[in-house]
């Protein structure tokens, strides 16, 4: 216990602290400039000075700790006259230009200087000219302005690990600046707007637009893009979002943002935005009523269901959506249609992977709390790169290498590379075998743990099948870590899922996963892909993840609902293509999600959807999908609506409704419109009438009110019971072991600024990064003779498109990758796949390519 | 791009320090013979050599201004102007060398031959006015001694 004296009153702190630590739990503010609460201490700028009985002159309560006894005055005359004298010198070079500052309002200097004057300066010398920088296309910079406080450059090397910016020059002279000294052609996080406490950075998505004390309110909620679910606060006037800025100490990302959460939100203000619902008629697309609409699909499915009985219905449900949205549209697939095929793009990775874990290890074997990467000591990352897919758990990565973990990347993962201990690159597509290998290699060396003896039993007939130990660069270093190390956490991408024999690698990840008694992290593309899965939206499982073939778990969910539940397994998301292609599925139901761009084979599906008697897509856009349907219903967007997400470590959260619309409906609602008309009442009103309803019916959930969300830290499985794994049976590998001899493969890319279908109609993002580029190591592109910029042509037996080619030193093999954001150009229309059959999820490794430059004939 | 020997002489430097930021003011002086000053490409293959980032680089390399920050002619003058020097008529020798080479302070002579850099002090106020040329050290200067040691850089 310590205790001291500030400003006469008594402090004790139960841990050691500094000063200005101390000073706030006893409710006294002392001025600081250079310390943030997100940073370290660094002691700059020496507002933050105390007076300290028996120390000789004034300290810094920033970086000081408190001690026991110390007797400190924060406010005192001579305090007063250093804290002016600083800001005398602080405002020499400065413009003075707060009228026309966009920071005014919430500036640090302004009110510092208010309190603490000066009122005129004495300065008389010409100041120092740096003209403000227009460069960037998303952040503002105006070095006059700048106080060198350094919060930037620290936020940006220390927390964010971007290393983009820094400070220039020294002595008058210095200023804070990117590389480039133009655009910053960084992570885009903004995390450094976050902590400027000037005006000297800022954000062009609003500069000039508003004033901060001019919000009519501020709404808490989370993010519309990754499996992350980071919390934010959107700035409303006039019903229109005026600002995405994150709250310090505020849910599981504690004031950091990603550049899709923070600068990525305006496409709720699209013009392209659905605002009636559209049916088909003489082939064309028009616009309809919604009374219109929700009619022709209420006939049209309530004739299908006659005629051919349920199961030639199906519907795909969306990781966009709430987990109320999700849970509403599985029940009017299984109770209003009478069909259990109801699955999600979901399949095609989070979900298979998710699947094939608890299967084999248990309900609940990815819910980890994404802090605890930090204090991992080996981090192993495996399919992928979290920094891109989700930037803000990448980041406790890069806090785990700070804080001395090891951080092994099996594959390549371009935003580690300066985080990295070692890299071990599989032979092309081979992942399978190495991590079987280093399976086989661990279990030799801990033996049987004897918890799951199916388990042990398949490592044991791997081990005995094994021949010698795999030869490869940094495998043994790998090992060496593993074996060592006291807490391991397992990051896995997807990448490795989309495999023809993808389980093979989901096996190698369980065994080490339970040799190790590691944690493992999922990577999840989309807001919530965990929650669509507790909601029910798989074909075989009711909410909750019960198992469909348990009677009484089916009766129970019958009972709740009112009717009557399908008996069979329904079908995956492959499976229902398969039934459009031979016709049996004759009406598809899409709810935010768009099929024909996000999987592979694209114009495959869009042929074959021809086939439907009638393709149903609600959406907020237009998407590829829309397109082709029968009838298109809008839908509202984020901040339009509220409702329940659950992150990748099944945190479940609110989504809270900020601005008010008239171009769409709820999905939830426009489900329970059609139910209704097709004689099922579902009667909601609002979603908590839905939220009280899963609460009773799922086991996840029980007793969860959004009273309880709203309080944070609703971890899964909330009160409920979780189910040990059954499998006990892994399928034989149906592997024609491949030689991959082509010169180069293409393989989908990650981007860190892009999502997809939200993401392309983001002004700011689409600024950030503009189109796509095919990306290659350089030897690659030495062999082909190019250089970054240069434009290509390429094709796959399925198709082929073009774009320039740009070099990335974190490729290590002869793959090239593109991205499937674009427009006109995603690279699932170039892959052909097959299917893993253990998992359900395709594969399209190996997809053979052809580059030109472009222009050069064959 | 470097080349590999200078690729191998960074990483002879960087094997001797735990932290690999240690090797940058070394590396940056190889960069600095190599392109004959810090260019944008100069430190950025001094990033990649190094793995940092270049914007460490950069700041760091900026701090010093004994680094070249922009192109100089084949033979670069650092003449101290300090107080000693000064006293000693550093600044006439300035004078000098603009109007009978037309060299001016953080200038180039038009063949390229010549830069000139204006110095603080360089350690040698015992015997100033003093200066440098590249790394070879000149003192007890005067215009005609000046004009006979650029004879030697041509
Ligand atoms: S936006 Fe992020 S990555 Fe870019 S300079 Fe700021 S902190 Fe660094
Ligand atoms: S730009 Fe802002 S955060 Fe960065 S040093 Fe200047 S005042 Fe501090
Ligand atoms: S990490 Fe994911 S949830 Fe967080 S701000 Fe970025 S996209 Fe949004
Ligand atoms: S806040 Fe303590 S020195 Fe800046
Ligand atoms: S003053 Fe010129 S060398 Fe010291």
């Amino acid at each position: 216990m310590i205790s001291l004296t500030i400003n006469e009153k008594e402090v004790t702190l139960d841990k050691p602290v500094t000063v200005l630590e101390a000073a706030k739990q006893a409710g006294i503010k002392i001025p600081t400039l250079c310390h943030h609460d997100l940073l370290k201490p660094w002691s700059g700028c020496r507002l933050c000075v105390v007076e300290v009985e028996r120390m000789p002159r004034l300290q810094t309560a920033c970086t000081l700790m408190a001690a026991d006894g110390m007797v400190i005055k924060t406010e005192s005359e001579a305090i007063s006259n250093v804290r002016r004298g600083i800001l005398e010198f602080l405002l020499i070079n400065h413009p003075l230009d707060c009228p026309y500052c966009d920071k005014a309002g919430e500036c640090e200097l302004q009110d510092l200087v208010n309190k603490y004057g000066p009122t005129v300066g004495r300065y008389k010398e010409e100041k120092r000219k740096v003209p403000e920088s227009h460069k960037d296309q998303i952040i503002a910079r105006n070095t006059e302005r700048c106080v060198m406080c350094t919060r930037c450059v620290r936020m940006c090397n220390d927390v964010q690990g971007a290393s983009a910016i820094s400070i220039i020059g020294r002595g008058n002279h210095s200023r804070m600046e990117p590389f480039s000294s133009e655009s910053f052609d960084c992570e885009y996080c903004g995390n450094c707007l976050t902590v400027c406490p000037v005006g000297a950075i800022l954000s062009r998505l609003y500069i000039h637009s508003f004033r901060p004390w001019q919000v009519d309110k501020e709404v808490g909620t989370i993010c519309s893009y990754c499996g992350v679910g980071c919390s934010l606060v959107v700035q409303v006037r006039d019903d229109s979002i005026k600002r995405v800025i994150p709250k310090l100490g505020f849910g599981l990302n504690k004031g950091l943002l990603c550049s899709r959460g923070r600068f990525g939100y305006e496409y709720v203000n699209s013009p392209d935005r659905l605002k009636t619902p559209l049916v088909r008629k003489n082939g064309k697309l028009e616009e309809s009523t919604w009374s219109e609409a929700l009619s022709i699909i209420a006939d049209k499915l309530t004739e299908i269901k006659g005629t051919s009985g349920g199961s030639a219905i199906a519907g795909i449900a969306s990781p966009r959506c709430s987990n109320e949205d999700n849970y509403v549209l599985q029940k009017f697939m299984r109770v209003t249609c009478g069909s259990n095929n109801i699955d999600s793009l979901s399949r095609t990775g989070f979900a298979a992977a998710q699947k094939y874990f608890e299967d084999l290890l248990g309900q609940g074997i990815t819910a980890n709390i994404i802090d605890g990467i930090k204090n991992s000591e080996v981090v192993l990352v495996i399919g992928g790169d979290p920094t891109a897919v989700n930037p803000i758990l990448g980041l406790s990565i890069r806090e785990a290498a700070r804080r001395g973990a090891s951080i092994i990347v099996l594959g390549h993962a371009k935003g580690l590379e300066k985080f990295k201990t070692v890299q071990v690159v599989p032979p092309l597509f081979k992942e399978a075998e190495v991590l079987e290998a280093l399976l086989v290699e661990l279990f030799r060396a801990k033996g049987v743990r004897a918890e799951l003896p199916f388990i042990d039993k398949e490592m044991r007939e791997l081990s005995e099948k094994a021949a010698e130990k795999m030869d490869l660069p940094g495998f043994d270093e790998l090992m060496k870590a593993l074996l060592n190390s006291a807490s391991t956490s397992i990051v896995l991408g997807m990448d490795l899922i989309q495999r023809t024999n993808g389980h093979r690698s989901l096996f190698g990840v369980a065994g080490i996963t339970y040799l190790l008694e590691a944690r493992l992290y999922l990577l999840s593309e989309r807001p919530n892909e965990q929650g669509l899965i507790d909601a029910g939206c798989v074909p075989d499982m009711l909410p909750g993840g019960r198992p469909m073939n348990i009677p009484d778990f089916k009766s129970k969910f019958e009972a709740a609902w009112n009717g009557p539940i399908p008996d069979d397994d329904g079908l995956t998301l492959f499976e229902i293509i398969e039934g459009i292609k031979n016709r049996n599925i004759k009406a598809l139901y899409v709810m935010g999600e768009n099929p024909v761009f996000n999987l592979p084979g694209g114009p495959f599906l869009k042929d074959i959807f021809g086939n439907l008697d009638l393709l149903v897509v609600q959406d907020i856009f237009l998407t590829e999908t829309a397109e082709i349907a029968d009838v298109v219903l809008p839908a509202l967007g984020w901040a339009e609506k509220s409702g329940t997400y659950t992150n990748l470590e099944r945190r479940i959260q609110l989504q809270k409704q900020a601005v008010k619309t008239s171009r769409g409906m709820e999905d939830w609602r426009i489900l329970s419109e059609i139910s209704g008309r097709m004689g099922q009442k579902m009667g909601y009103l609002e979603t908590d009438d839905i939220m009280r309803e899963m609460a009773k019916v799922s086991p996840l959930y029980a007793d969860l009110t959004y009273d309880e969300i709203g309080k944070g830290d609703c971890l899964w499985p909330y009160h409920g019971k979780p189910l040990r794994g059954e499998m006990n049976e892994v399928p034989p590998v149906v592997d024609a072991e491949k030689d991959y001899k082509a010169d180069f493969y293409l393989a989908p890319e990650k981007l860190l600024f892009h999502s997809g279908t939200l993401s392309r109609k983001s002004p700011a993002l689409m600024k950030i990064c503009p189109e796509p580029t095919l990306k290659m190591s350089a030897a690659s592109a030495g062999k082909l003779g190019l250089k970054e910029g240069d434009r290509v042509q390429f094709s796959t037996t399925a198709g082929s498109s073009e774009a320039p080619v740009s070099i990335d030193e974190s490729i290590k093999d002869n793959r090239v990758f593109l991205s499937n954001n674009f427009q006109g150009s995603g690279v699932m229309d170039l892959l052909s796949f097959s299917i893993d059959e253990v998992t359900k999820a395709f594969g399209i490794e190996g997809c053979e390519v052809e580059i030109k430059k472009h222009g050069i004939k064959a | 791009m470097f080349g590999e020997t200078v690729l191998k002489e960074i990483d002879e430097i960087r094997v001797k320090y735990p932290d690999r930021r240690s090797a940058l003011l070394p590396s940056l002086y190889i960069a600095q013979r190599e392109f004959g000053w810090l260019s944008q490409e100069a430190m950025q293959c001094v990033a990649k050599a190094l793995n940092l980032s270049e914007s460490i680089v950069r700041g760091t390399a900026s701090f010093y201004s004994m680094f070249k920050h922009k192109p100089v002619g084949r033979h670069l003058i650092q003449l101290c102007t300090n107080v000693s020097c000064m006293i000693l008529g550093a600044e006439r020798l300035v004078d000098f060398l603009g109007n009978k080479y037309g060299l001016q302070p953080d200038g180039t002579t038009e063949d390229g031959r010549l830069s000139l850099v204006v110095m603080e002090c360089i350690g040698a106020c015992g015997t100033a006015p003093a200066m440098l040329i590249n790394t070879d050290f000149y003192d007890n200067l005067s215009e005609k001694r000046i004009e006979e040691i650029l004879e030697k850089y041509k």
